[in-house]
């Protein structure tokens, strides 16, 4: 029994745990006689059978007398078995100290993820939900394009739709929300050319400006339902990511522009920008977050690529420019820029 | 007429020439790959190749993909190159045992071929050679002595003695190590000369066989070296199952495999400390160099714990115990011992020199002497100066000189008239002096010598300064006085005067020494005087130390056993309450046979009992004598002593100065020379050279060596703490799916950057306790880097450290815009190049490379808040059991330059290479190296709260498993 008890017990322990502190001055000043002492042990293990077999006889006797008085001897040698139940002096290990391990252990972690959890929610408190503490790292704002599938290479032939159904399908879903009649509903019409500054708490909502998707004209795909990938003069819409606070320089509103990155510039030889003005306007600054500013509808630029060269891959780069707009960070191609290639086959 | 110049070549091609053959020598470049190979450096290895083959999977998926597993797989390289080197570098430093036997072998001898003297390189000898030899020639070969004139050999490169002895050409000993016509190759003809014949060259002599035993006896592992490659072990262990255990996790979580390579490259790098390996050997450097301040040189610089496990110390008597030089230490006169201060000055002779037989017994040894001082010595101490003459004469001239003044001038006063020095059939010396008393116009004789002879030639005894007659309760006071003090094993003389009646011999008389027109009996017998080559003054208190340390001190000695043992017991190799099995049957008054001999806790073995021990009788001996004494013992018997020693399980240091020593030394675990009279062999086989040759600088060797095993233990729960901290991100980024918390370029930077000097700093912490007595260590059960330690460092402060930076982490992103709740699960989005509009938590958007600028910054605060948590962890580990504050916050300075350069290269990397984009750093807002004070200051409490329990309760549970 008591050899189970042991093999079932050991691997619990890393060897280490025999070896502990109080046993090294016994264990250093007898050193050379340690093998000695192991002998002793060995003998103890072996005699252990004996000794339990004795045990079950007084027990077997015991239960024979029923209750009959045990003798000291008895419980003398119960208490012994418990006590090496409980402290094992071979493994120098007891069942019950593994419990008090886990337990300890177990407490020292609780308070341990108490402490970090109470540290975590004072921090997240201390942290306002609708503004940012910090926005350096966004700034300056970046630039996106869609339709946007995994890739910046438009690559289709106007006569097969099927290479060009998904950006339509694309460009459609994207300006679900800015339907006119969407926009009417919830948006109110600012006016334009100043920022739509609303005062008060930060915990209110903010109401946000409209941007219907007529202003796309030509590339709202109200009149044409492909966005022009049909006739090869595909509509690319640009937005800026948002970035709560930020505030083009008054009365310059930020403008798209593209070109031809390499190559030669007549590759493409128009383009059309909707809204004309090719900017995206004041009202729809400051951005107050998402929390707030529930709303709130990014500003867009369509750009129409009306004449571009057919049959060849053409790199074209839209940058933003404006005031406090930087588009030549070298590491990141994607702020106050974007590049994209057209190759529009037919 | 010596060999045929042909013969002589044949011979030549025969046997090879007569010189040593070097070693078979490791190529250099086997070391050196070696320690490229070994320790953590086949890890980092595999991460470096590991990083190139997934580069190698990018670059075929697409071929603009970026370098920066290249650069990594390059970084990891160049780590393990740099840290190879510098082992390499520490290892070629210690020397080669054969570079000395090489160096003395004697360049030329002086050889009779074809009838002819000639001069060749002695490497051309052969056997059958005759060669002549002078004084001042080494010998360049084993030879037998043909004739010899008055010739002397020094053979203490050989055996050890240091006497001067002569060569005959007579056969007197069947051992050739014994015998009087034999001379051996490399040792020096000091006088007369001599013509032999070689018998033996090259490899094949004595010397020969000595130096191939010494380096075929194995180098074994240092213990320290066993320390560290458990802990390379455990650590590696650690490392290599996590990485399999999450390469399968990420595998099975339909992560790409190259992701999960990538994962697997920055758990190795997360879990190897790679700087440890190299703060190790500088730590030890650090402690040898105090060492060599304390006159321990320390040639192999592990050894320099091996001296603080050191178990039994098997030490030699002469010179290390003993001061070397024979000195008075006992007078009987008056019926009375007189003891004589034999400190290293003598400045304190406290008996009484009132009695007149003092004065009297004084001009005896004055001059009855024919030692001299070397002139030019009037600014030494007379203890230093350089004396000629033999031990007994120096010892008896300085023992006067401190007394009475200039002793030159005193036996100018007393001019001698005739003298008989001392020879061996004799026994005494004499000589015939005028006195210095004008009015006295009789001639003083005065004799010295073998007590025995001396009482023989006596039939008075001064008294008190008068003459009785020499009766037989007085000759028995002189019998018992003599025993005694030649039981302390001390060299006793007799000595006696005479003053030669007037009338017979007047001023004019002639002397002749060959007649003795003098009388030579009934002359008056004045004292006896004892000496001894006394204990170092310093070594008794370090023998107690190292008793108290739990070291046995065994004496090694070729002297006498008697004296062995009178020497041992004063120094308390033998203390004052125990007794040898003779002692015991001495008390009872039983025969020895009949003692049980383990009852006596000292013993005294001489080297013929040991010759007819076998191995077991042998350990026996030494596991059941606390105290031991081996007397008379051949310098090959030391070995045997050394290797019994080590079957027991001790960690052996053994002090040595002969050539004959060097197997002996190379055997131990930690081999001592002697600095001074160690010959050049034994200085290249030990581990370790004693400048002073002095016994008590080995005890505090040992409390080096302790100490650093304590501070490395330090060290590395240092060191292995962050690894946790460093090792959380990458588990979690592959579970949870954070950005990324620390890049494994950031990683580099801890673990080669801030947290190098620190942990360096910790080897000049100050014991906390007296480490010297503390038992020594067992090899087995104390080991460097135990259970306790690995969990208390990574699972109660790593982990601690790692919550902390990731509090440090979520706050620079909550901060940011990205709140810890849409964190998770983010990673696939955040690191897709395609997307630059990421939103975050205040619906702004992001690009790419925003949104890795912000991960660097990430990493950047997680450096900082590791490194900030790192110098509480530098605190704390200054002790392991007393309170920082017991154990003095300012005391070790060299912790706060750890801490100013911990954080002064953060600051550095942080705002001086914020802009390198390689480095993956950038600058910090000041607030953000603050957020991990309070996590820091947990870790500093918790800790003093577990010292303090374990204070509390020693013992207990907690001692157990909270001490390390």
């Amino acid at each position: 029994m008591r050899r189970q008890l042991r093999s079932r017990r050991a691997p619990n322990f890393p060897h280490g745990y025999r070896y502990r502190l109080d046993d090294q001055d016994e264990v250093n000043q007898n050193y050379l006689a340690d093998e000695e002492e192991e002998a002793e042990e060995d003998v103890r293990v072996m005699g252990v059978p004996n000794f339990e077999e004795e045990v079950n006889e007084e027990e077997q006797k015991e239960e024979e007398e029923g209750q009959g008085q045990p003798t000291g001897n008895t419980w003398w040698q119960k208490l012994q078995l418990m006590n090496e139940y409980l402290w094992d002096p071979e493994q120098r290990m007891s069942l019950a100290r593994t419990g008090l391990i886990l337990v300890i252990y177990f407490f020292f972690y609780a308070s341990l993820a108490a402490v970090i959890t109470v540290g975590m929610y004072t921090l997240l408190l201390a942290i306002s939900p609708y503004m940012p503490t910090f926005t350096e790292r966004v700034k300056p704002p970046g630039v996106m394009i869609r339709p946007f599938a995994h890739s910046l290479n438009f690559n289709f032939n106007v006569s097969e739709p099927d290479t060009w159904q998904h950006y339509v399908i694309s460009l459609n879903g994207f300006l679900q929300g800015y339907n006119d009649s969407l926009q009417e509903e919830m948006n109110i019409d600012c006016p334009p050319g100043q920022y739509f500054i609303q005062d008060g708490d930060e915990d209110e909502d903010k109401k946000a400006c409209q941007f219907k998707r007529s202003f796309l004209k030509n590339c709202s795909g109200l009149e044409d339902p492909t966005f022009g990938y049909s006739t090869g003069q595909p509509c690319i819409l640009l937005k800026m990511n948002r970035i709560v606070g930020f505030r083009p320089e008054l009365g310059d509103p930020v403008k798209v522009s593209c070109k031809v990155q390499r190559g030669d510039e007549n590759d493409i030889r128009s383009i059309n920008y909707y809204p004309e003005s090719a900017s995206f306007d004041l009202r729809y600054y400051p951005y107050y977050g998402k929390l707030t500013h529930v709303n709130y509808t990014s500003p867009l630029v369509a750009m129409h690529f009306t004449d571009v060269v057919k049959n060849q891959a053409v790199p074209v780069q839209c940058q933003l420019k404006g005031k406090s707009i930087i588009n030549d960070v070298i590491n990141d191609s994607f702020v106050g820029r974007v590049i994209f290639t057209l190759n529009i086959e037919t | 007429m010596g060999l045929s110049s042909a013969k002589a070549a044949a011979l030549l091609a025969r046997d090879g020439p007569n010189a040593l053959s070097p070693p078979k020598q490791t190529p250099e470049i086997v070391k050196f790959l070696k320690q490229m190979v070994g320790g953590f450096s086949i890890l980092l290895w595999i991460g470096a190749i590991l990083c190139w083959i997934a580069y190698g999977i990018q670059y075929s998926h697409d071929p603009s993909s970026s370098l920066d597993n290249v650069y990594l797989g390059v970084v990891l390289a160049v780590v393990v190159i740099l840290t190879g080197m510098f082992a390499y570098y520490q290892e070629a430093k210690s020397t080669n045992i054969m570079a000395t036997f090489s160096k003395m072998i004697p360049q030329q001898a002086l050889v009779i071929r074809d009838a002819e003297k000639k001069t060749i390189p002695s490497e051309q000898l052969v056997v059958g050679d005759i060669v002549e030899i002078k004084g001042g020639d080494q010998i360049p070969a084993d030879i037998r002595l043909l004739c010899s004139q008055g010739c002397k050999v020094d053979n203490s490169s050989l055996t050890g003695e240091s006497e001067p002895q002569s060569r005959s050409c007579d056969c007197t000993h069947d051992n050739p190590l014994e015998t009087k016509n034999i001379g051996f190759y490399s040792t020096t003809c000091l006088e007369g000369t001599a013509t032999g014949m070689v018998i033996n060259t090259g490899d094949r002599t004595v010397i020969g066989q000595i130096a191939s035993l010494a380096s075929g006896v194995g180098n074994e592992k240092t213990p320290i070296a066993i320390e560290i490659e458990h802990f390379v072990h455990i650590v590696a262990g650690v490392a290599v199952s996590l990485g399999i255990t999450f390469f399968i996790i990420a595998v099975s979580m339909k992560y790409p495999v190259l992701d999960s390579i990538i994962f697997l490259i920055g758990i190795i790098v997360a879990n190897v400390p790679e700087g440890l390996l190299a703060t190790v050997t500088v730590s030890l450097s650090l402690t040898a160099k105090r060492m060599a301040k304390k006159n321990c040189l320390v040639k192999n610089l592990e050894a320099v714990e091996t001296l603080g496990s050191t178990s039994i110390i098997c030490s030699d008597k002469t010179g290390t115990l003993t001061q070397n030089r024979m000195t008075v230490a006992h007078l009987w006169f008056d019926n009375q011992i007189f003891m004589a201060d034999t400190s290293e000055d003598h400045s304190n002779q406290t008996f009484d020199q009132s009695s007149g037989t003092w004065a009297s017994l004084s001009r005896i040894i004055t001059l009855c002497n024919r030692a001299e001082f070397k002139p030019g010595q009037e600014s030494v101490p007379i203890m230093k100066k350089v004396v000629v003459g033999d031990a007994s004469e120096t010892a008896l001239l300085k023992f006067s000189e401190v007394i009475l003044g200039d002793v030159m001038e005193i036996r100018k006063r007393n001019r001698k008239i005739a003298e008989i020095p001392f020879n061996s059939t004799n026994k005494f010396q004499l000589s015939i002096h005028e006195t210095d008393d004008p009015s006295d116009k009789r001639f003083l004789l005065v004799m010295k010598g073998a007590p025995e002879r001396i009482l023989e030639k006596c039939s008075s005894i001064l008294i008190n300064g008068q003459e009785q007659p020499l009766d037989d309760s007085t000759a028995e006071a002189f019998h018992t006085a003599y025993m005694e003090l030649g039981g302390l094993g001390e060299r006793v003389l007799g000595f006696c005067h005479l003053y030669l009646p007037a009338d017979e011999f007047p001023e004019t008389y002639s002397f002749d020494i060959d007649t003795m027109n003098f009388p030579t009996s009934n002359l008056c017998f004045v004292g006896l005087l004892s000496m001894i080559d006394p204990p170092r003054s310093t070594v008794p208190d370090a023998v107690t130390k190292c008793r108290s340390a739990g070291i046995k001190v065994i004496m090694v000695t070729g002297d006498h056993p008697i004296t062995a043992k009178a020497i041992a017991r004063s120094v308390g190799i033998i203390s004052a309450n125990s007794e040898t099995v003779e002692d015991i049957a001495k008390r009872l008054n039983i025969a020895v046979e009949q003692v049980n001999k383990w009852d006596a806790k000292a013993a005294v073995v001489t080297g013929m009992e040991l010759k007819d021990m076998n191995q077991e009788q042998l350990d026996e001996i030494l596991a059941n004598h606390s105290e031991i004494v081996f007397a008379r013992t051949s310098p090959q018997q030391k070995l045997t002593i050394v290797e019994g020693c080590q079957r027991l399980g001790a960690v052996v240091a053994v002090t040595g100065d002969g050539v004959n020593d060097s197997p002996a030394l190379k055997k131990a675990d930690i081999g001592i020379a002697m600095g001074i009279a160690g010959s050049d062999a034994a200085k290249n086989a030990a581990d370790m050279v004693l400048l002073d040759d002095n016994f008590a600088s080995i005890v505090t060797g040992v409390e080096e060596g302790r100490l650093i095993f304590d501070n490395l233990k330090k060290t590395i729960a240092y060191t292995l703490t962050k690894n946790i901290a460093e090792l959380c991100p990458f588990l979690i980024y592959i579970t949870v799916g954070l950005p990324l918390p620390i890049g494994t370029i950031t990683i580099l930077f801890i673990d080669l950057g801030t947290d190098i000097i620190p942990s360096v700093a910790l080897a000049y912490e100050k014991a906390e306790s007296d480490i010297m007595n503390r038992k020594p260590r067992h090899k087995k059960k104390d080991r460097l880097v135990n259970t306790p330690l690995v969990f208390y460092s990574y699972l109660h402060i790593g982990l601690m450290q790692s919550l902390g930076a990731f509090v440090v982490y979520f706050t620079v992103y909550a901060q940011e815009g990205f709140r810890p709740s849409s964190l998770t699960g983010l990673r696939v989005e955040w690191e897709n190049d395609n997307v630059n509009d990421l939103e975050d938590d205040y619906g702004q958007e992001w690009t790419r490379y925003q949104r890795q600028y912000l991960e660097w910054t990430g990493y950047t605060v997680f450096f900082v808040a590791i490194m900030v948590q790192q110098i509480a962890d530098l605190i704390i580990r200054k002790t392991r059991r007393n309170s920082i504050f017991q154990q003095g916050l300012f005391r070790n300075k060299v912790i706060w330059v750890g801490i100013a350069s911990q954080i002064i290269i953060a600051l550095i990397l942080s705002y001086g290479l914020g802009s390198v984009t390689a480095l993956n750093f950038t600058m910090l807002r000041p607030q953000y190296w603050f957020v991990a004070v309070p996590y820091a200051v947990l870790i500093w409490v918790y800790d003093e709260v577990r010292k303090l329990l374990i204070r509390l309760y020693p013992g207990s549970w907690w001692d157990k498993n909270m001490y390390y």
